[in-house]
């Protein structure tokens, strides 16, 4: 049984979490946690750290005790210098209870990283698990925000992504709200849509990690797969129609329309990994060989794994990528947000400058 | 020391200054008649005159007081039975004087004063030599005891009293009756009563086997009496109440009692039950026993249901404690017999038994303990989940 630790930081962490949880309470809806427990496929331990009391009291099926407030009251109102700070003010409450839940093999990080809290704590946060966990890969989840959302969040999420490599994590797989708008009309759904799409997928994978499988892949393939490229990867994910081939739903994983972040993974991809879930009588392994040998000579280094299960083929596709030309964009829009910013802060300031200069000589007659 | 010397003496002259009065109060008697219109001088001071002789409302002497220096002095009537009357001559002597008797011309009177007494002149009326007399008897009954059982003898006592000036003679006594009893030393003549005299009479009444027990009625004693001159009366004594009594026979009498009473209890839970047996009788009882029946359902617990008695005095009480356990639901009855010589006595406690509480709402508490079990549930899961 492997052990699993899942820290949603920031509210989008916090409701991926909670996204996750409500998942793995299975099919039982709204009141299943008074009736249920919870059936994770591994030994999984959750936790929601938020400096915003108010996103933990929004959360439904994490438990109170899953619920770390980090007491900056509200928020540190996507000021990720504020929220560093923060961080090492309280480093030894976060790391205390992170190592109440034991030892783990397998550690991931779900954070957005346009917002404050999240964002600042995610990169650190690398640095000290990669300290207290030394053999346990830590993998972040990090969510890129819709690219109207303004500067500040653009910003943050060029800073925060560039603080998180540094960090060195085992892998970093990205979620793009702007790329899954397509989702949902509104922004709640979207995000309800994105939420629950990333956390049944984290649990697909936890789910495969820690099974009997008919072909093997285990934390040794996944940390090689996520070292390959520039360590920067994406998920894709394909549910086969009643009839369709093996093969056809093996590419489906690979299609655009599954992934959660933009990108050709045929030109892009370094090293992917292949998760394919469903009744026996689907499972043609031989024709499963077949189609990853050929997927191979694009993608590269393809790891695999079957597991019988009940249903429809279902497949899960994970890469890193040896370049990111969504990202570069991202950091262009980035890097011109904060000329036009800094422009305009300069010019307000010589403003204000020209117009204090009427009062320069004078002094107050009364 | 000096001053309570003189204390005493002081004391003793007042005790002697209290006893002289006493001592001197020797008080001097003398008999006088006056003829009607005659008079008399005592201590060559006092006069008295005898005015005239009445004999409507009783014998009466209408008198003149008057002395020397009292030359008008007081005029009254004085009656036969009347206390004294008082007269001070100017001199300042005092005399009590009584009306003795009275005759159609004349009167005696008894004449009382501090001083020694002398008739120093007399002033004849016309005194009658013979006085008309008349005897007036009174008489009055007691019986002792005044309540007797069928049996017994009660004592009957007559005081007869003669409170006029003759005596009394040829008198008989009809005493009243009561129906079945019997009269012991009942004179029915009885012997002249003198002027003044008292007589008692007493005998003795045997309350008869047949006497009706209650308050009966004993008629009054009657007399019928002549005076010397021939002359006869009657007087009559109040009726009496006799209570007669039934005969007390000595036996015991025992009663027995159950506390508490009709009592409503759970089943399997102590029922206390006190037995008190009483001896209300006026013998003491031997060898009392108590036998006590036990229905179905019921069984003792604690205590001796039967105990034995040797011997109850009267108006003593035995009491014991008894525990009994009802095991089945339901009206119990409990009988408690005392035995005693040939005779018996039951008391009876009847109680309700119910189902424990706990076992009427048996079904309820099951029902209600997994609905209970599930609502903690999901109060602790809800909390579990609520930040
Ligand atoms: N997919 C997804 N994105 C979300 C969700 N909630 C917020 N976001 C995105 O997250 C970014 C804002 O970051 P938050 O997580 O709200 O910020 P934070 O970490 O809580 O930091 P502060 O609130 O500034 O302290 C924006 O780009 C939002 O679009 C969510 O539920 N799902
Ligand atoms: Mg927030």
């Amino acid at each position: 049984m492997l052990n699993i630790l899942v820290l949603g930081l920031g509210q989008c962490g916090n409701r991926i979490l909670d996204a996750m949880n409500r998942e793995a309470f299975g099919r039982g809806g709204a009141f299943a946690k008074y009736y249920t427990r919870q059936k994770f496929p591994a030994s999984v331990k959750t936790i929601a750290i938020n400096t915003a009391i108010n996103d933990l009291k929004g959360l439904v099926d994490t438990r109170a005790k899953d619920r770390l407030h980090v007491p900056h009251l509200h928020g540190v109102g996507a000021n990720r210098t504020l929220g560093k700070r923060v961080f090492e003010d309280n480093k030894e409450i976060i790391m205390s209870e992170i190592d109440k839940r034991g030892a783990f093999d397998l550690i991931f990080i779900i954070t957005s990283a346009a917002g404050g809290s999240g964002s600042s704590f995610a990169p650190l946060l690398v640095r000290e698990l990669k300290e207290t966990y030394t053999n346990a890969p830590v993998i972040c989840i990090t969510v890129l925000p819709f690219r109207e959302e303004g500067s500040i969040f653009l910003q943050n999420a060029a800073f925060c992504l560039k603080d998180i490599i540094d960090e060195k994590p085992t892998g970093v797989l990205l979620v793009d709200n702007q790329y899954l708008k397509k989702y949902a009309g509104d922004i709640k759904s979207a995000y309800d849509k994105i939420n629950n799409t990333t956390a049944r997928r984290l649990l697909f994978l936890i789910e495969a990690l820690n099974s009997e499988m008919l072909m093997v892949t285990d934390l040794g393939d996944l940390k090689t797969v996520m070292n390959g490229g520039i360590g920067i990867g994406t998920m894709g994910f394909y549910e086969a129609s009643k009839d369709s081939t093996i093969k056809s739903a093996i590419l489906g994983s690979f299609k655009p329309s599954g992934l959660l972040f933009p990108t050709n993974v045929y030109k892009e991809g370094a090293r992917a990994m292949l998760i394919i879930k469903g009744d026996k009588k689907y499972l043609n392994l031989d024709l499963i060989t077949k189609t990853i040998e050929e997927l191979s000579v694009e993608v590269g280094q393809v790891f695999k794994g079957v597991l019988v299960q009940r249903g429809r083929p279902r497949v899960l596709s994970l890469f890193t990528l040896n370049s990111v030309p969504e990202l570069e964009k991202l950091y262009a829009a980035a890097a011109e947000a904060i000329r036009f910013e800094r422009d305009r802060q300069d010019q307000s300031k010589s403003q204000l400058d020209s117009a204090f200069s009427h009062i320069e000589d004078l002094e107050p007659i009364y | 020391m000096n001053g309570c010397r003189v204390l005493m003496v002081v004391v003793a002259a007042a005790l002697l200054m209290l006893l002289f009065p006493m001592t001197a109060a020797g008080v001097e008697t003398t008999n006088v008649t006056i003829g009607a219109n005659g008079y008399i001088v005592l201590n060559n001071d006092i006069y008295i005159e005898l005015l005239d002789v009445g004999s409507d409302m009783g014998w009466s002497a209408q008198v003149h007081f008057y002395s020397y220096q009292d030359s008008v002095g007081t005029k009254k009537t004085l009656y036969i039975g009347d206390i004294s009357t008082s007269y001070t001559s100017g001199s300042g002597m005092t005399i009590d004087v009584t009306l003795d008797s009275a005759f159609s011309n004349g009167a005696a009177f008894v004449i009382e004063s501090s001083k020694k007494l002398y008739v120093t002149e007399r002033h004849a009326g016309k005194v009658e030599t013979e006085a008309v007399t008349v005897p007036k008897l009174t008489i009055t009954r007691t019986i002792d005891p005044n309540s007797a059982e069928i049996g017994q003898t009660v004592k009957v006592t007559l005081t007869i009293k003669n409170t006029g000036n003759g005596t009394a003679t040829d008198i008989m006594l009809d005493e009243g009756t009561i129906a079945k009893t019997y009269k012991d030393g009942c004179p029915s003549e009885i012997d002249d009563i003198a002027a003044g005299a008292t007589e008692r009479i007493e005998y003795d009444l045997k309350i008869g086997d047949e006497v009706q027990p209650g308050m009966r009625e004993m008629p009054a004693s009657v007399l019928n009496y002549e005076s010397e001159s021939g002359v006869s009366d009657s007087t009559q004594s109040q009726s009496n109440i006799l209570e007669i009594i039934l005969e007390t026979v000595l036996l015991p009498e025992l009663t027995i009692s159950i506390d508490p009473i009709n009592y409503v209890v759970t089943c399997g839970d102590d029922v206390p039950m006190v037995i008190t047996i009483t001896n209300v009788g006026n013998a003491t009882s031997e060898k009392v026993y108590v036998k006590g029946d036990l229905h179905p359902g019921v069984r003792l617990k604690g205590g001796e249901l039967e105990p034995v008695y040797e011997s109850i005095k009267p108006d003593k009480s035995e009491e014991y404690e008894v525990t009994l356990v009802a095991d089945e639901e339901g009206e119990h009855v409990v009988e408690m017999k005392v035995m005693w010589a040939d005779e018996e006595e039951t008391a009876v406690f009847e109680f309700r038994a119910e189902k424990s509480g706990l076992e009427k709402y048996y079904v309820y508490i099951i029902a209600a303990i997994p609905i209970l079990l599930i609502l903690l549930w999901l109060i602790k899961r809800r909390r579990e989940y609520s930040y």
